[in-house]
């Protein structure tokens, strides 16, 4: 209850932090990926998607999350509707 | 026929050895018999760990060139009958020995034992994969930092690749410091690592002073961490114990009370 409380007033704990920065490590760690080649495949997807739907190469997103040793690859981008300008 | 159990981290500086010597000498003091196999070739250091320095004639390099037979290397512990060492060599580089010398070393003395235990080296090289070789089961330490989950989930992963089943020692975890949100809980180490828990090793001064006099603390006994790694020695050979608490009893009993937040 007092953590709770005490939570809501302060900022992150160092345990908290130290999670968080070993769930990222972790996540890119498990792709066995090193960071060039992430971007090396980041923009090759981007190329694949501009052929189909007008995108800004620039707001496609590499997400990854790992979870109980599943890890998790998302790609995202917005697109640019035939209505909007 | 026994079982051989390789006690790994990636990391170095862990614990692995400590926790080699501890649960041998646990797993000896329940009527086991037990052999402690040091794979670090190069680095030894289980002999010191557990006092018995002195007392090396051969070192397993002996064994595989044929100088000498696997039983005439190993060393026997003078305070308990039914424990052995077969020490590393500390002049010869890893890869005097190859993951098939390890097997027929480690698979020769499952004959005869109930227990292998093998102290595995820091990293991932060639250390690591003869260690892995004879194994048929392993125990991840790794502490509560962010560096040596790291490198345990490394080794988790080529565990894995090599179908060696891994359980989780937490070591050196203070209660004090998780309640003050100063450090990574058990539950956050098992979160991350996705690993069944064998348990959880306490931060102790008094296993420094037991590892000074070369003395396992499970032979004195007295301490936390004495305790905790026999607990973990019993879940090994298979015993029904308790499941271990997330930080100790205090916040068990405040949590009973609504007083503390259940771990996350």
């Amino acid at each position: 209850m007092w953590n709770n409380i005490r939570s809501m007033f302060t900022a992150k704990s160092s345990r908290e932090v130290a999670k968080g920065r070993l769930q990222l490590v972790l996540a890119h760690d498990r792709t066995g990926l090193e960071g060039g080649r992430l971007q090396e495949m980041r923009e090759e997807i981007a190329k694949v998607i501009a052929r189909y739907v007008q995108i800004d190469a620039e707001a496609v997103e590499i997400e990854i999350e790992t979870r109980s040793r599943e890890t998790q690859l998302t790609v995202s981008s917005r697109i640019q509707t035939r209505t909007a300008t | 026929m026994g079982r051989a159990i390789v006690i790994t981290s990636g990391k170095g500086g862990v614990g692995k050895t400590t926790a080699t010597a501890n649960l041998g000498s646990a797993l000896a003091l329940l009527g086991h018999s037990v052999v402690l196999v040091d794979a670090d070739t190069g680095l030894r250091n289980l002999d010191v760990v557990m006092g018995l320095e002195n007392r090396i004639v051969y070192h397993s390099v002996d064994v595989i060139r044929g100088k000498c037979t696997l039983q005439k290397a190993l060393i026997k512990d003078r305070r308990l009958d039914n424990l052995w060492i077969l020490p590393a060599s500390q002049t010869d580089d890893k890869d005097a020995v190859t993951p098939d010398d390890m097997r027929r070393i480690v698979n020769e003395l499952k004959a005869t034992h109930d227990f292998v235990i093998i102290d595995c080296p820091a990293g991932i090289e060639q250390g690591f994969k003869n260690a892995i070789a004879g194994a048929d089961e392993a125990v991840v330490v790794a502490t509560p930092e962010v560096s040596s989950i790291r490198d345990a989930d490394r080794v988790v992963g080529l565990l894995a690749q090599s179908d060696v089943p891994a359980r989780l020692i937490v070591n050196r975890i203070s209660p004090h410091l998780v309640k003050r949100g100063d450090m990574l809980s058990q539950s956050d180490v098992i979160e991350i690592l996705a690993l069944e828990l064998l348990g959880t090793v306490p931060l102790d001064d008094q296993i420094i002073a037991t590892t000074n006099k070369g003395m396992p603390a499970v032979l004195e006994g007295k301490s936390l961490a004495a305790k905790e790694l026999m607990r973990i020695a019993k879940r090994l050979a298979g015993m029904e114990v308790e499941a271990p608490s997330d930080v100790g009893f205090f916040t068990r009993i405040g949590r009973a009370l609504g007083l503390s937040a259940s771990p996350a």
